[in-house]
């Protein structure tokens, strides 16, 4: 099958999406506080910043080990590759001040990352499914709430999808294209060095491999799928995940294998599922399923399902291949491969228990792709009728198609982890069926006018799950004053903050107990749900009018 | 055999279901937002509860995850004490504002009103009467730990507490009963705790320090028909089983009067003790509590003297 290239026009409608995603992530930033995991990855790269400094100044002492290991020791339980993004983003920001607020320094890599998926989605999809069916299946991906929060970060879970997705496309393309084959193995190595999602790629590359080598084979088809992406995503995957870190330069087998464990053997994250606190394994195997399902645009996932029920012929066991018959690379295979795995790897007894959407993230773009093929299984279907020989029923149903997720995904920010579609019955649904509220403390950027009222000569505030790093960034983004400071002890803080999920309570009433006091002085809410609850310490004498 | 003019005819229609399904979810988002109750509601409806509240009622919220917003209306009407979670023995009435149509009770209220979404009930309470609270009398409790060599006398100090956060459970009081300093968790006083199910329990802290007991002694408590306590862990050791169970018991007038032995999972517990040979009369109770391994045994207890109202 020869991949055709896409033309000028199309390319131009794939930068398009790029660009006007990452501005639209761009203006929204500054409306989201730094989540836990973004503080730790900041604080990373300004290690790594000033190692790169150092290595452009004076090289031979940057290598020295010492260097190396005091410089990437910090977070060295993930790879290096999006950190140097965001530490090269940052050291241009401090030569050049090209960001608007030191946040958004570290986050520009991720957004841009959001906006090249978009990009790659539409592109593959053009060549797969045709213009308008890609237009949709990138929009679908770009409307869905926590992706779109996801998409702001500093942070893996995008930059893993969009890698992955590369490196699946690039795969695809080295089974008609043997020339793909170094583009596979590095673009494997970027994902690999990105996060370890990327491990089950050759997995599921295999499994596909061997079915399109069946489906060839059974057709008689002399000129087979090359296997070269296989070495060169064993030699090249490795090669450029150690070269991009050099925390395994030195002691590298000890460390690659810490660094497995740590992943294998992750603790287990407390998350609020149907009303249960899990905090050990099993997480229910329907989690990442339902929470698709209550996260994710209703017509999207019909949408994504039509499409996949329209594709069912291509989506054939090999064995029903006979002689002569027409064969092609199975590009709605590798799809449904890319989709299936993230979802049975977390819905796996054994697997730790993560919880967030954002762990089978890298599902949703062959979600978005499936949904595509829905779209145009739909007009296909209509074409006798109201769809017949004009454009325009065909525009207004993809804008009915894309409605629901432009007004969730508005309507999400900036508490997309809060948020659930109406097939939950919406935030407050969620919290009646006791689903999980919130998690790494960002909702806190919410209340920063709240606070920065409250305390106008300055003050302390304990921040319960916010981080003293994330606080900092809030504060180096001129969103609160310096003389605001996180307190040690919840006793000794003139305001304290519960964000509240149900292991959270916990805090809830040791605040209680700080004050003797059970009357928050603000709540702020989300749909009427309480997100964070303040209290007062009256002790010192502060009160609100 | 299959119809291939049926097919067709329902792939023609597919658009019209994925267009069904997005004008559901474009009509039920904003039906869902408008459902939310106003602030003004819930000014009205809280304003409406404080106008006829009495000190011996009690407040709650349904549904549970409502609790911080009525507590940010309610709050300084209730205690650590009445904001947690306990039976109605000692309460008049009962309070409750909710909205979506939870509540917490299946019978019908003795009071009913609406405030644009946010719902106000009041039942009226007939449970027992409270005659002695043994977590708003700790203070005056003796305390006492035994050891090799005898009873050790844990004073009444001002100690630090920790800073608060996840793991580090219920924040002591700064006054308490402090036994060792060397072991920051063996002190007795009046808490909160967050109980296996999450809910906040306000009791008495008294974590076991192994075999020999630790010791909390009540004098002149005034006795009804029964000693109701309840007990529990801290949901931090509560939810991990494997270690060894907690023995409480309760000695009035130095004799053993009943016991509560307590393992993991098992939840906040009750325990109910017939004192009605007792009934009017003022003793001494002594709880005791021990584990053959201290380890985790984030022990916490409540208890009152109770008798039917009306009774003398």
């Amino acid at each position: 099958m020869i991949v055709r290239k896409l033309c000028t026009y199309e390319q131009l409608v794939g930068a398009a999406l790029c660009v006007a995603y990452v501005m639209t992530l761009v203006w929204t930033a500054s409306d989201l506080a730094m989540s836990r995991d973004e503080s730790f990855y900041a604080h990373a790269a300004k290690d790594y910043g000033a190692w790169i400094t150092e290595l452009l100044t004076n090289p031979k002492s940057a290598l020295n080990r010492e260097h190396i290991d005091r410089a990437w020791d910090y977070n060295w339980e993930h790879p290096a590759w999006m950190k140097l993004a965001f530490a090269s983003s940052w050291l241009v920001h401090q030569k050049l001040g090209i960001y608007s607020s030191e946040s958004l320094a570290f986050r520009f890599p991720g957004m841009l990352a959001a906006g090249l998926l978009l990009w790659l989605i539409y592109a593959w999809g053009v060549v797969t499914i045709g213009r308008m069916g890609a237009l949709v299946a990138a929009l679908v991906f770009a409307l869905m709430p926590r992706v779109f929060y996801h998409s702001h970060l500093a942070a893996f879970d995008v930059p893993i999808a969009f890698f992955v997705t590369l490196t699946a496309y690039a795969y695809w393309r080295t089974l008609s294209d043997r020339r793909w084959a170094v583009v596979t193995g590095l673009t494997f190595g970027l994902a690999l060095a990105t996060k370890h999602n990327s491990w089950m790629l050759p997995g599921i590359f295999v499994i596909h491999y061997l079915w399109v080598r069946r489906q060839y084979a059974l057709a008689d088809r002399l000129d087979r799928p090359t296997l070269s992406w296989l070495p060169s995503m064993l030699i090249l995957g490795p090669v450029i995940l150690i070269a991009t870190w050099p925390w395994v330069w030195h002691e590298t087998f000890r460390r690659l294998l810490a660094y497995v464990q740590f992943h294998l053997r992750h603790v287990h994250y407390t998350y609020e599922y149907l009303g249960t606190s899990y905090f050990e394994p099993p997480l229910p195997m329907s989690a990442p399923f339902l929470m698709t399902l209550f996260t994710v645009s209703l017509t999207f996932l019909v949408l994504a399902l039509i499409g996949v029920f329209y594709r069912r012929s291509a989506l054939a066991l090999p064995s029903k291949t006979q002689r002569g018959d027409p064969t092609d690379t199975k590009a709605d295979v590798l799809w449904l491969g890319c989709l299936v795995a993230p979802f049975l790897a977390i819905a796996l007894p054994s697997s730790p228990i993560f919880g967030g959407t954002k762990h089978w993230i890298t599902a949703y773009p062959f979600l978005a792709l499936f949904a595509g093929w829905g779209f145009v299984a739909a007009v296909e279907g209509a074409k006798g009728g109201l769809f017949a020989e004009r454009r325009w029923p065909a525009w207004a149903f993809a804008g009915l198609c894309l409605a629901p997720g432009l007004v969730q995904t508005a309507h999400s920010h900036p508490f997309a982890l809060s948020h659930y579609t109406p097939i939950a019955g919406g935030v407050p649904g969620a919290a009646d069926l006791g689903m999980n509220r919130q998690f790494w403390g960002f909702t806190t950027g919410s209340l920063a006018g709240f606070i920065a009222e409250t305390l106008p000569d300055g003050g302390t505030v304990w921040t319960c799950d916010t981080t003293w790093g994330a606080w900092r960034m809030m504060q180096a983004d001129g969103r609160l004053p310096n003389d605001i400071r996180p307190a040690r002890s919840m006793t000794e803080a003139d305001l304290v903050l519960v964000h509240h999920e149900p292991h959270f309570n916990e805090v809830d009433f040791q605040a209680w107990m700080a004050f003797d006091d059970v009357q928050p002085v603000h709540v702020l809410t989300y749909d009427g749900v309480p997100l964070i609850s303040v209290y007062e310490n009256k002790r010192l004498g502060r009160r609100l009018e | 055999m299959a119809d291939p003019g049926r097919k067709s005819s329902l792939a023609a229609w597919v658009w019209v279901l994925v267009a069904g399904v997005a004008a559901f979810e474009l009509v039920a988002h904003p039906v869902i937002r408008a459902g939310v109750p106003s602030e003004d509601s819930w000014e009205d409806a809280t304003a409406f509860v404080r106008a006829r509240f009495e000190p011996t009622d009690r407040i709650v919220a349904a549904p549970r995850w409502t609790d911080p917003i009525v507590r940010s209306y309610l709050g300084d009407l209730l205690s650590p004490s009445s904001a947690s979670v306990g039976d109605l023995a000692g309460v008049d009435r009962l309070w409750e504002v909710g909205i979506r149509g939870a509540t917490t009770r299946s019978e019908p209220p003795a009071l009913d009103t609406s405030f644009e979404g946010v719902h106000v009930r009041m039942w009226l309470v007939a449970d027992d009467e409270v005659l002695f609270d043994f977590v708003e009398e700790v203070d005056h409790a003796k305390v006492d730990l035994l050891t090799e060599t005898g009873a050790q006398h844990c004073p009444r100090v001002r100690a630090q507490v920790h800073r608060g956060g996840l793991g580090y459970g219920p924040l002591p009081p700064t006054e308490r009963f402090v036994c060792d300093p060397a072991r920051p968790w063996l002190w007795v006083g009046a808490t909160v705790m967050a109980d296996l199910d999450l809910e906040p329990r306000r009791c008495i802290w008294q974590h076991p320090a192994g075999r020999k007991p630790v010791r909390a002694t009540f004098d002149d408590v005034s006795f009804g028909e029964r000693l109701v306590l309840y007990g529990g862990l801290d949901y931090n050791n509560e939810r991990t089983a494997g270690n060894v169970a907690v023995l409480l018991r309760v000695f009035i007038d130095d004799r053993l009067a009943g016991e509560m032995r307590h393992r993991d999972r098992d939840g906040w517990s009750r325990l109910e003790i017939d004192t009605a040979r007792l009934n009017g009369t003022t003793r001494k109770v002594r709880i005791e509590t021990t584990a053959a391994k201290p380890h985790a045994r984030t022990f916490c207890w409540s208890a009152s003297t109770r008798r039917a109202r009306g009774e003398q």
